[in-house]
């Protein structure tokens, strides 16, 4: 019995015009959308190598430890086609500074695209599924019960020994059915565009990602179905059913998600905390000039000023305090480049060298030191008001899409966060390099007369985007919850059926 | 005709989706009004405090000597934020709100530190405002540009999508067009009815959104503004009579409404939500990155090829005036190509959104967020009007330095060196204040082209529903 309903049912919607419709306008705009994604991945990867091209000059130019200019670029992610997220949003160049503790927050952008062009709109596969499939959800709903209920066919279907749960299931699964077909049609091939094209590499783990996408826009378009068919169950009339079924579109695609982040106000003005956290990092900075002074001053050679008493033929030296409030970054920056001397000034530099063996570890330290008083400002400031933005968010199922895709594409907060802890330690492993050389009490750290430093025995700097387990943890909470959605719209709709009078 | 236009109204407002609509747009306008109403006076203190301390800056420097002031300049130049604001956001975070003055390079100094060659200011344009740290979700700001553009155009495909078909349906079409009523009177009616009614929940949730803004003490809405005002609002009511006119088209073709509204609603995702971004990326793909070589070739030529010009005159041993010229002509020089660069580089970046905002153009969506930004004040237009005030006061500074030195007697009239300017402190109201203003007339003349390519969608879609109509057996 159930599976003659499945397929009539499967018959009924397969041959309509709206199949149709929804097979070609699914592939017109996932292809023509793809075509187009794959081309501007492939130019943010090209300003990517010209970046770390870019930073490789810089960093050999330098000819002392002190100069050194150390940029790394994060790469694009090649699934942020599927959902960009953050992957264009935020800084992709950042700056290492043994005395300053990388974040996101110092990210700045390349400039090897033009920053305008960041006014316009911009699009994602996601994007287009959160729009386009829910729609489409809707329009095969919203007369499943209602138009049969007007046509009377429902109560010919019910004279029949079929229990009421068997037609909802029945009608449930041919609709998913006919649903999947563009789903899978478009997802398809949009893969064939992107095996063909030469930049993409995808690996097994991002085809695994790519699963994931799907079964979570599978789970979304059941859970629009699923609320078509809600108010197609409580409404008597297909032209209610439908407008109310339009009204519920726009308000869950168009107009909660932007109203809610519009509406909700950070609970205390945050300026106050910023204003107060930042000169505590001063104050911590002026502490540790304060002793940098002192170690200058004790030392009869340096008379204030370490470069003072040595005669060069060239080059350059700087010193002061990088200061941006608005992201609580404070820290000393110093260094020196001196060609030659006019007179051999070997116990000068010695008296030099033994200056920067005291500075610089005291430098690291103090990075450390104000780093673990910004890193919880920084994420009550940033993160905090974000992750309550998201789960107001996660009050409809576009949002819950919409994070668990990029929780799985790698282009969330957490993906992100991952490159800057990567960075973090790469910053960590420059030190450890800098103390294995003895750089800091070396003479290259702030002169080149002798001997240019050698940035080949540099560690390298290397990114893995986290491991699909990790991705799929985090995504999980959120397929769950649209999971939930399901079940329990799924049991509305059962209750409100079986109550129902034909 | 009046007759089918107030039945049509009598009609819409007693249904379920008109009380919908008001509820709905109310709600979106009062969010519109508190938001900005809760940001505006941070941004204007903002803007004030940087304006008060680039000031300062003038005033020291005028104070001090002409010649302070022809070396560093007047303080950074800030964009004055728009008190319409909350009518079209904009992209106003991803653009930069300064044109800075940079300070003069130095180009020698000796063993002590003294500065032997020292040029003079130069404006330069940063890139784009680094104070945007948002990790925040993805959404897009609750203003006019947004309720009109997306939501408003829902509206009306909601009211029209039935207008013809659901009679149809009904049979009460056929009634209707018994009666000795010509048939265009019956699509203008119609047409009439449904503009009109949307435009009430919408003028009702304008008002309280203006009630709301305009009480505050804390905004300030000159009478310009509420000029500006109104000729959004009848660019919205243009903009809905396009979607209206496209219900009609469609609902008078198509036999069933529920047909008819799912074409609509996919028209209007096409046209609405993928076009825009779509377009823009494809856009965005004739205007490639800079490749390392380009970059390299870039890289730093002014100076090297000035130092072979006048390496000459700068290193004559006494200081004649003969040096002093040369210095003079040397530091003018630098300053006027690092400006040219800077300036080209912003020609070449503003070419390529203006190419991307014409592409784009195609789709309404883009033509009336376009329209709302240009006379709300807000975005990229706005941005280069801004870039272009500075441009002209620069001018006009340059001019008043070299008019005050040729006053003074005791200068040799040499510019931009200490020995050959006046170093007679200057009184810092003389000195010309920089002033960001908006032209009414020059926003119109920058919005003509997108406003009539607006009215011909318009004409379009309202000729093709005539015909349409005309021809549709009942």
């Amino acid at each position: 019995m159930m599976l003659t309903l499945i397929r009539r049912e499967l018959l009924d919607n397969l041959m309509t015009f709206r199949f149709a419709v929804a097979v070609f306008i699914m592939l017109l705009l996932v292809v023509a959308n793809t075509a187009v994604l794959i081309k501007d991945y492939e130019r943010r990867l090209a300003g990517h190598k010209t970046e770390v091209q870019k930073s490789r000059e810089y960093m050999l130019e330098g000819k002392t430890y002190s100069v050194a200019e150390l940029n790394i670029d994060r790469p694009p992610n090649p699934l942020s086609i599927f959902n960009t997220g953050l992957d264009k949003r935020l800084g992709n160049e950042i700056w290492v500074y043994y005395g300053h503790v990388p974040t996101l927050w110092d990210a700045e952008k390349h400039s090897s695209q033009n920053p305008f062009m960041n006014i316009l709109s911009s699009i994602d596969i996601v994007f287009i599924f959160e729009g386009v499939l829910s729609l489409l959800a809707l329009i095969f709903a919203y007369d499943t019960l209602a138009g049969e209920y007007e046509r009377g066919t429902l109560r010919l279907v019910l004279t029949h020994s079929v229990s009421r749960g068997h037609i909802l299931l029945a009608k449930y699964i041919s609709a998913m059915v006919c649903l999947l077909v563009p789903l899978l049609m478009s997802l398809i091939l949009a893969m064939f565009l992107l095996t063909t094209s030469p930049s993409f590499s995808l690996s097994t783990p991002d085809f695994l990602r790519i699963g994931g996408i799907m079964v979570a826009s599978i789970a979304y378009l059941s859970a629009f179905y699923l609320i078509g068919m809600l108010i197609s169950a409580m409404t008597r009339r297909t032209s209610t059913a439908l407008m109310l079924s339009m009204f519920v579109w726009g308000f869950l695609v168009l107009v909660y998600p932007n109203m809610i982040v519009a509406v909700i106000q950070p609970s205390n003005p945050p300026e106050e905390r910023r204003a107060s956290v930042h000169n505590h990092i001063k104050q911590i900075w002026e502490e540790f000039e304060r002793e940098r002074k002192h170690f200058l001053a004790t030392d009869t050679h340096l008379e204030g000023d370490p470069y003072g008493n040595m005669r060069w033929r060239g080059g350059y030296n700087f010193e002061h305090f990088q200061d941006k409030a608005s992201v609580l970054q404070y820290y000393y920056y110093a260094g020196a480049e001196i060609d030659g001397f006019h007179e051999e000034p070997e116990s000068e530099a010695l008296h030099v060298q033994n200056y920067h063996r005291f500075l610089v570890p005291l430098i690291i330290d103090t990075a450390e030191h104000t780093w673990r008083v910004r890193k919880p400002v920084l994420e009550e400031l940033f993160i905090l008001p974000a992750t309550v933005d998201r789960s107001w968010l996660r009050l409809t199922p576009t949002g819950i899409y919409d994070i668990a895709t990029q929780a799985l594409a790698g282009t969330d907060l957490n993906g992100m966060q991952d490159f800057f802890t990567a960075v973090q330690q790469h910053r960590q492993s420059v030190i450890d390099y800098y103390y294995d050389k003895n750089a800091f009490a070396s003479r290259q750290w702030f002169s080149s007369d002798k001997e240019v430093v050698d940035w080949s025995a540099l560690p390298q700097f290397s990114f893995q985007r986290s491991d699909i387990s990790i991705n799929v943890k985090r995504a999980l909470p959120d397929l769950f919850l649209l999971l939930t959605i399901n079940i329990v719209l799924f049991i509305g709709i059962f209750l409100i059926f079986v109550r129902r009078e034909v | 005709m009046w007759h089918i236009t107030k039945r049509e109204i009598y009609d819409n407002l007693n249904s379920l989706r008109f009380a919908l609509t008001t509820v709905l747009l109310l709600a979106l306008m009062v969010t519109n009004a508190v938001k900005h109403l809760r940001e505006h006076p941070k941004r204007v203190q903002r803007y004030q405090d940087a304006v008060t301390e680039s000031l300062s800056h003038l005033t020291d420097r005028a104070n001090d000597s002409l010649y302070t002031l022809a070396q560093y300049g007047p303080g950074n130049f800030y964009k004055k934020p728009s008190p319409l604001h909350f009518c079209a956001n904009g992209g106003e975070p991803l653009l930069p709100d300064a044109v800075e003055v940079d300070e003069p390079p130095v180009f020698m100094t000796d063993a002590e530190g003294n500065r032997l060659l020292e040029g003079i200011w130069s404006l330069s344009y940063p890139d784009a405002n680094l104070h945007n740290k948002d990790v925040g979700p993805k959404v897009s700001q609750v203003d006019w540009a947004f309720i009109i553009g997306s939501i408003l155009s829902l509206i009306a495909l909601w009211f029209t999508f039935d207008a013809f078909s659901g009679e149809r349906e009904h049979g009460t079409l056929r009634l209707m067009l018994a009666n000795s009523i010509p048939r265009h009177t019956v699509l203008i009616g119609k047409f009439l009815g449904a503009l009109l009614s949307i435009s009430i929940p919408f003028a009702l949730a304008v008002l309280v959104n203006l009630l709301l803004i305009s009480t505050a003490s804390t905004v300030h809405l000159t009478t310009e503004a509420w000029g500006r005002l109104g000729i959004i609002f009848a660019i919205a009511l243009l903009y809905t009579s396009l979607f209206v006119a496209l219900g009609l088209l469609v609902s008078a073709r198509v036999q069933q409404s529920a047909v008819s509204l799912m074409i609509l609603l996919l028209t209007w995702v096409t046209l609405v939500v993928f076009m825009p971004s779509t377009l823009a990326s494809i856009a965005s793909s004739f205007s490639p990155a800079v490749s390392f070589d380009e970059f390299w070739q870039q890289r730093n030529p002014i100076e090297e090829d000035l130092w072979d010009k006048y390496k000459e005159g700068l290193w004559s041993s006494e200081l004649d005036n003969r040096k002093l010229r040369a210095k003079s002509e040397f530091y003018t020089e630098n300053a006027e190509r690092e400006e040219r660069r800077q300036e080209e580089q912003l020609k070449y970046r503003t070419s390529q959104v203006h190419r991307a905002r014409a592409i784009t153009g195609i789709s309404p969506a883009t033509l009336l967020q376009h329209l709302i930004e240009g006379f709300a004040g807000t975005g990229f237009e706005r941005h280069l009007q801004f870039a272009e005030n500075t441009q002209r006061y620069t001018r006009q500074l340059r001019e008043f330095v070299a008019d005050t030195d040729r006053a003074d007697p005791e200068s040799l009239h040499i510019l931009a060196v200490p020995e050959g300017m006046s170093k007679k402190p200057i009184s810092p109201d003389a000195v010309p204040r920089f002033e960001d203003t908006l032209n009414l007339s020059k926003d119109f003349n920058t919005a003509a082209m997108e406003l009539l390519l607006l009215t011909l969608f318009v004409l379009v879609l309202l000729s093709g529903a005539y015909l349409a109509f005309v021809r549709v057996e009942v």
